[in-house]
């Protein structure tokens, strides 16, 4: 145990040495994108502001957006771009658990993704009238999102070749911003999407952020955080599975 | 002692890119692997290393098992690989410390051995500078500190040469003797024939993923034909005919003619080669004793169609006579 938190101490070290350049474009782009959806979506929604649902969709959804940005769509290029310069295979010869890898580069996308989320907030209580019941499961929902994307992502990075795995998770993230249901109600959704949605991990990953920053009166599902649970899972046991894999 | 035994492996099955190596490192020794691109020392290494598991044979590190136990062949070997080095936003001093620290290595330890080695391959001014501002050498050896800054027991040196400048090659090709006489063993990958001759302790020459020849390069050198060879270039395009006995067949390449001669008939060679200046058949002529590299591209050309004896024709080592 004690070797596996020092390998992790290092490995996060060292991944922060090799973000720092690209860290603050990153955290820009993504304030950006999560202060552009509260503002810009508003114009999309007419009497958005006489409509507090679709404000807290809009919000919390923002909140959820930035998250999928950082950890599924960012983290994952930067593994592509590993592949391609071939410095993947020097960091999988490198002496320390596969595990260690995984969660210091999960804390790090994590940590560059928690700014969009605040600037994101903080524009939905500037623009509209928000009634934010906050739960205590709030940072387990947050990290729990973030590791999930972040499982999702990498194993994607690790599995498919640099060139597709961009554009798959650009697409991911188009699919997420304009064709799931974390910035408008499912029920807009034609039925067949909606049913989609039931078996993907975003529309749960905007819920169980929804639903731990306003809480609704029936209180936080668990339905959300079990399902998320089974995409992380899964995702890191890809992710494990091919780092650990020789070919 | 790394003991590689009858070691093969396939990408497709049929298509072996290692077959049957068998080879040893001992402590203290530097093995070099010559080969041409693609004659399977990458994939000889990356099995090692444990990136790669190998269709058949057997990898042993002092008994110990590398093939079923990756994770202490990751331990054991330290890998400078072919590729880039991660130095994109880092300075050789951060990544060469912070890589000696997840090797293992105490801080201070660390440290201290990083600020050595940087000193000993002449890159110190260059030490805090990141990544993207560094020429492609210095990032080579960065990526050689790298490697050797906290070894376990086996260094695998992969074309650690590649882009450095002449002066800093010597400077590497010491810090490769400076690990080897520390108690390490040392794989090194390379294309340069000539350098690897002055330093590696045995060869072992690749060709289509197997081992065509091995020993040290005074025993390879002495499977040459001839012990010196006789390189004319000739004034314009006609053909020049040996009117000296020759040891072996006449290579052309261009205007380019090298023969094989024995030391015997290095005077007559001789001789014979000032009165075709004379006589402006040829520019220039040198006598130079047979390199190691004539001896590996006669062994890759003989065992199939790679070489053509373009190369070959470069000998540079001391000459006897030169014109």
């Amino acid at each position: 145990m004690a070797w596996w938190l020092r390998s992790y101490a290092l490995l996060f070290r060292w991944a922060l040495l090799r973000l720092r350049f690209v860290v603050p474009l990153m955290v820009l782009i993504q304030i950006v994108l999560s202060v552009g959806i509260v503002v810009g979506f508003a114009f999309l929604i007419p009497g958005v502001d006489e409509d507090p649902v679709a404000a807290q969709y809009l919000s919390t959804g923002a909140m959820a957006i930035a998250l999928i940005a950082v950890c599924m769509a960012f983290a994952p290029s930067m593994v592509s771009q590993q592949k391609t310069q071939g410095i993947f295979d020097f960091q999988r010869s490198l002496p320390v658990p596969r595990s260690a890898t995984l969660v210091a580069d999960a804390t790090t996308w994590v940590l560059v993704a928690l700014p969009g989320l605040a600037a994101g907030m903080l524009a939905a209580t500037l623009r509209f009238d928000l009634e934010l019941r906050v739960s205590p499961l709030a940072l387990p929902a947050v990290l729990l999102v973030a590791l999930t994307c972040v499982s999702i992502g990498y194993a994607i990075a690790y599995l498919v070749p640099p060139m597709a795995a961009q554009m798959t998770t650009n697409l991911v993230l188009f699919f997420a911003l304009m064709f799931s249901p974390i910035n408008f109600p499912e029920e807009r959704l034609p039925e067949w999407l909606a049913s989609l949605h039931d078996v993907l991990p975003l529309t749960y990953m905007a819920q169980a952020i929804r639903d731990t920053l306003a809480v609704p009166a029936e209180g936080v599902s668990g339905l959300p955080f079990a399902v998320l649970g089974l995409w992380c899972l899964a995702g890191l046991a890809t992710t494990q599975w091919v780092m650990s894999r020789r070919g | 002692m790394l003991w590689i035994h009858q070691l093969r492996k396939e990408y497709k099955p049929g298509e072996p890119a290692n077959d049957g190596i068998s080879l040893q490192v001992r402590p203290g020794q530097v093995l070099g692997l010559l080969g041409h691109n693609g004659a399977g020392k990458t994939t000889l290494i990356n099995q090692v290393v444990g990136l790669l598991r190998p269709t058949a044979g057997e990898i042993t590190l002092d008994g110990h098992d590398l093939v079923a136990n990756p994770a202490q062949a990751r331990r054991s070997c330290a890998l400078m690989p072919q590729a880039h080095a991660p130095l994109d936003g880092v300075t050789p001093r951060q990544a060469v410390e912070t890589i000696g620290r997840i090797r293992g290595a105490p801080r201070a330890r660390a440290r201290e051995r990083t600020s050595e080695l940087l000193a000993e391959l002449g890159i110190e001014e260059w030490a805090d500078t990141i990544g993207e501002r560094l020429s492609g050498g210095v990032r080579r050896l960065a990526a050689f500190a790298m490697a050797a800054v906290r070894p376990g027991h086996v260094v695998m040196l992969d074309e650690p040469t590649n882009d450095v400048d002449p002066v800093r090659r010597r400077l590497l090709w010491g810090q490769v003797r400076v690990l080897a006489e520390a108690g390490y063993a040392v794989l090194l990958v390379t294309h340069n024939v000539a350098e690897a001759e002055r330093s590696v302790d045995r060869l072992a020459i690749m060709d289509r993923g197997r081992i065509v020849a091995k020993g040290t390069p005074a025993e390879l050198r002495e499977r040459a034909v001839g012990e010196l060879r006789l390189e004319l270039l000739a004034s314009d395009a006609a053909s020049i005919a040996p009117k000296i006995p020759t040891a072996g067949p006449t290579q052309r390449t261009g205007r380019r003619y090298l023969m094989p001669i024995t030391g015997a008939t290095a005077p007559e060679a001789l001789a014979w080669a000032l009165r075709l200046r004379e006589a402006g058949t040829i520019d220039e002529f040198s006598i130079t004793p047979t390199s190691l590299e004539d001896v590996y591209v006669g062994l890759i050309a003989s065992t199939g169609e790679n070489g053509n004896g373009d190369g070959a024709n470069d000998p540079r080592g001391s000459g006897v006579v030169a014109a």
